[in-house]
C-alpha cells in the first residue's frame, strides 16, 4: 500500500504543478492573473467550481463522521449541495451582472465605503484560514496514513506546494486544475466504491438494524497499529496476543467486559463472528442519538439534538454563499444568465459526488466494523478498501482514494490561498503581481503553522464552522445587498463585525473547551442557529436607522444586478430607425 | 421619444417610470427565488422536526435501509436539482417577458 498510495500522491502533485504551469505563459496582465479571462463555459466553469469547493470534509470528514457518529452527519452533505441551490437562487445572476472581482470588491461598489471594504477584507482573511486549517490536517493524516511520516510532514508538503504553485501560477493555471480536479476527485471516490458496493455484495444487514451497536459479521482479528483506549458495547470473550490492560498474552482466550479498555501497540485481539466491535474514543458516538437517528448531536452529552441539527442546516445552506473563495469563479462566467446554469450544473456535480461518501460509510459500518478502532474518524475511507478487498486490487484503491483526497485538500486549499493572498495584497499591500506572489507566501506559512495546532477536530466539524462564519457575515451582506435598496454602510458593517464576531467567539470557546455540557455546548458549538438571525436582525435594523447615509448611487447599481443582458448591452433589439426617433426627445 | 410609452431609455436615465419599471423586476425576481427556498427548506427542514416528533418515521426501512439513510443520502439531491431547474427556466422566462415589456421586438 505504502509505494502505490506515495506514487499516487506524488502523481496528482506533480500533475497539479504541470497543469498548473500551463497557466504561467498565459498570465501576463494582473487581471488576467487574478479572475482567468471571464471566456469559461458554463460546464467547464462548473466543473472547476465543484472542484475547487469539494475539499478535504467532503472527501474524508462526512465519510468518517458518518462511520461514526450516525447518520445525522448526512446533513453535512445536504447542506453542503443545498448551499449551492440556494447561491442559485438568491445570488448568481445579480452577482455576476455587478462585475466585482470579490466580496471587499462587492462590498466597495455596492455601498462605496471604503471603511466597510477593510472589515469585508479582514472577514476574508479569518474564513479563508479558518478554511485552510481543515485542508491541511486532511494533508496530515493522509501522509500520514500512506507512508507513516509525522502528520507535520503532511501539512508543511502541502502548505509549500500550493504556496509555490500559486505564487507562480495565478488563477488562469487554476481554472484548468480545478476542473481537473473535480473529474480526478469523483473517480477517485466512486469507483472505489463501486468496486466495493460491488464485491462485498449482498451480506447481512445487521449493522443496520436500529439501535444496535456494530458487531463483527465473520471472525476477525484485529491489530492494534498504536496504543489505543477503547470500549465493548456488551461483554464478550476474545483472543488475544500482545499487550491488553497492563496484561501481556500470548494466544489466550480472555472475557472482555463492557467496559473501558486499553490495548498497546502491536496487539492483535480475534474476535468471533457476532462479538460488538472494539469503539476507540475518537470513534465514539454522542450519547443519546442513535446511529440511524436523522439528527446529529453535538459534543460531549448528545443534549439537544434538534437544535444541534438545524445549526448544521443553517450553516451550510447559508454558507456556501458568503465563502470568499468560490464566488471570485462566478466573475469568470461571461453574462448572469450563463451564471446561473453554471450554479445549476454545480448542484448536478456536487450531488453525484456525495453519493459516494455515504455507500462507503455504509460500507464501513457494515463489512468493516473493526475501523471503530481508528484513532481519528477521518482516517476511515482510506482504510477501508484495503479491509473489504485483499490484495492488489483493494491497494490499488487505497491508493486511488489517497490520491483523490490529496487532490482535495490541493484545490481547495489552492482556491483558498487565492482569495487570501488576493485580498491581502490589494487591500493591505500596494497590489500588483509581485506583491500577490509574496502574500500567496506568507498566507501559506501562516496557515501551515496553525494546521499544526488543531489535529483533534473532526474536518467536517471544521469545514462546518468556516461555513458558519460565512453564514454569519457575508451572507447577509450579499442577500441584503442584492435585494434590498435600503441597505446601509453602517447597517453592512455591523452586521458583519456582530454576526461574524459572535460566530467566531463562539467556535474559539467551543475549540478551547470553554463549555461541555447542555445547551452552551450545543449554542457555541453549532452557533450558526442563532448568529445567522442576529447578523440579519443587526444589519436590517441598523440600516433602517441610518438611511439618511444611503448611497446616492444605489438605483444604478441595482439596474446593473438585476438588468437583463438583452437590454443592459448598449445597441439595444430596437431598429436603428426607432433608436434615431427615439434621441431628439432625450 | 414618445411620452408614456416606457422604454429602455426610462431605464438608463433613470427616470420615476424607469424606477418603477426595474422596481417591479426585483419584485418579481425576489418571490419567485424566495417561493423556490421555501420549497427547498420545507422539504428538508421538515425531515428532522417529524423524525424527533414521531420516532416510528425513522425507524421505516427500505430495501432493508433505514429511512433516514435514503432521505439524506440519496433522496433530497433530485429535489434540489428539480427546484434549480424550475428556478432557472422560469427567471429566464421573466427576464424575456421584461424585455419585451420594455423594449418590443416588433416594434
Amino acid at each position: 500500500m505504502t509505494d502505490t498510495g506515495a506514487g499516487a500522491i506524488a502523481f496528482v502533485t506533480l500533475l497539479t504543478i504541470v497543469v498548473g504551469a500551463r497557466g504561467i505563459r498565459v498570465a501576463r496582465t494582473p487581471d488576467d492573473f487574478m479572475v482567468a479571462a471571464r471566456q469559461v463555459p458554463p460546464a467547464l466553469n462548473a466543473a472547476a467550481i465543484s472542484g475547487e469547493y469539494l475539499s478535504a470534509a467532503s472527501f474524508l470528514g462526512i465519510a468518517g463522521l458518518i462511520v461514526s457518529q450516525g447518520l445525522g452527519s448526512l446533513w453535512y452533505s445536504v447542506g453542503y449541495t443545498a448551499g449551492y441551490l440556494v447561491l442559485l437562487l438568491l445570488v448568481a445572476a445579480p452577482l455576476r451582472r455587478f462585475g466585482a472581482y470579490t466580496i471587499p470588491d462587492f462590498a466597495d461598489g455596492r455601498l462605496g465605503s471604503v471603511g466597510l471594504r477593510r472589515v469585508a477584507t479582514v472577514l476574508v482573511l479569518v474564513i479563508g484560514w479558518f478554511y485552510l486549517l481543515p485542508q491541511m490536517k486532511g494533508a496530515g493524516i493522509t501522509l500520514q496514513w500512506v507512508l507513516g511520516t509525522p502528520y507535520w510532514i503532511g501539512v508543511v508538503t502541502l502548505g509549500i506546494v500550493v504556496s509555490g504553485n500559486i505564487a507562480m501560477g495565478g488563477m488562469k493555471g487554476i481554472t484548468f486544475v480545478q476542473c481537473f480536479q473535480y473529474w480526478l476527485k469523483l473517480c477517485a471516490i466512486g469507483i472505489p466504491a463501486l468496486v466495493l458496493l460491488i464485491a462485498t455484495g449482498h451480506a447481512s444487514d445487521r449493522n443496520l438494524q436500529p439501535g444496535r451497536a456494530p458487531v463483527f459479521t465473520r471472525a476477525t482479528v484485529v491489530q492494534v497499529p498504536q496504543a489505543i483506549g477503547f470500549t465493548l458495547a456488551h461483554p464478550t470473550r476474545a483472543t488475544v496476543t500482545g499487550l491488553l490492560d497492563q496484561r501481556r498474552y500470548r494466544h489466550q482466550t480472555v472475557p472482555l467486559c463492557a467496559c473501558r479498555h486499553v490495548a498497546g501497540a502491536g496487539t492483535q485481539i480475534g474476535f468471533a463472528a457476532g462479538a460488538p466491535a472494539p469503539t476507540s474514543l475518537a470513534m465514539a458516538p454522542s450519547p443519546g442519538v442513535a446511529w440511524d437517528s436523522p439528527l446529529s448531536a453535538a459534543g460531549t452529552d448528545g443534549a439537544h439534538p434538534l437544535v444541534s441539527t438545524y445549526g448544521i442546516i443553517i450553516a451550510t445552506f447559508f454558507g456556501a454563499v458568503g465563502l470568499p473563495h468560490i464566488l471570485v469563479r462566478f466573475y469568470t462566467n461571461p453574462d448572469g444568465e450563463a451564471a446561473r446554469r453554471t450554479t445549476l450544473i454545480v448542484v448536478l456535480l456536487l450531488s453525484t459526488f456525495y453519493l459516494f461518501p455515504t455507500v462507503l460509510a455504509v460500507l464501513t459500518r457494515l463489512h468493516a466494523p473493526q475501523l471503530y478502532l481508528a484513532g481519528d474518524s477521518d482516517d476511515v475511507i482510506l482504510a477501508l478498501p484495503s479491509l473489504l478487498l485483499p490484495g492488489l486490487p483493494g491497494a490499488l484503491l487505497a491508493a486511488l482514494v489517497a490520491a483523490g483526497a490529496f487532490a482535495a485538500f490541493l484545490s481547495t486549499s489552492s482556491g483558498l490561498l487565492v482569495s487570501v493572498a488576493g485580498a491581502l495584497s490589494h487591500d493591505f499591500m500596494h497590489g500588483g503581481v509581485t506583491s500577490f506572489r509574496w502574500c500567496a507566501i506568507v498566507a501559506g506559512a501562516v496557515a501551515t503553522a496553525a494546521s499544526l495546532l488543531i489535529g483533534r477536530f473532526s474536518l467536517a466539524l471544521l469545514v462546518g464552522w468556516a461555513f458558519a462564519i460565512a453564514a454569519s457575515s457575508f451572507s447577509p451582506l450579499l442577500v441584503l445587498g442584492i435585494w434590498w435598496r435600503q441597505l446601509t454602510r453602517a447597517g453592512a458593517a455591523a452586521g458583519i463585525v456582530v454576526g461574524g464576531g459572535a460566530c467566531l467567539a463562539a467556535i474559539v470557546a467551543t475549540m478551547v473547551g470553554a463549555a461541555t455540557r447542555g445547551w452552551s455546548e450545543v449554542l457555541l458549538g453549532q452557533p450558526a442557529i442563532w448568529t445567522v438571525p442576529l447578523a440579519f436582525g443587526v444589519m436590517i435594523v441598523t440600516s433602517l436607522l441610518t438611511q439618511r447615509t444611503l448611497p446616492g448611487h444605489v438605483g444604478q447599481v441595482m439596474l446593473r444586478m438585476h438588468l437583463p443582458e438583452a437590454l443592459s448591452r448598449q445597441d439595444y433589439r430596437s431598429s436603428p430607425l426607432e433608436r434615431a426617433r427615439r434621441s431628439p426627445g432625450r | 421619444m414618445q411620452q408614456g410609452i416606457p422604454g429602455p431609455g426610462d431605464l438608463r436615465d433613470d427616470t420615476n417610470t424607469g424606477r418603477l419599471l426595474i422596481g417591479s423586476l426585483v419584485r418579481a425576481q425576489l418571490s419567485l427565488s424566495l417561493m423556490c427556498l421555501m420549497l427547498a427548506l420545507t422539504v428538508t427542514v421538515s425531515f428532522p422536526v417529524v423524525a424527533a416528533l414521531v420516532p416510528a418515521v425513522g425507524r421505516i426501512r427500505v430495501a432493508g435501509l433505514p429511512l433516514p439513510l435514503i432521505v439524506l443520502g440519496f433522496a433530497f439531491y433530485p429535489v434540489f436539482l428539480a427546484i434549480g431547474w424550475f428556478y432557472h427556466r422560469q427567471a429566464r422566462q421573466l427576464e424575456a417577458r421584461f424585455t419585451d415589456l420594455v423594449d418590443p421586438p416588433g416594434d
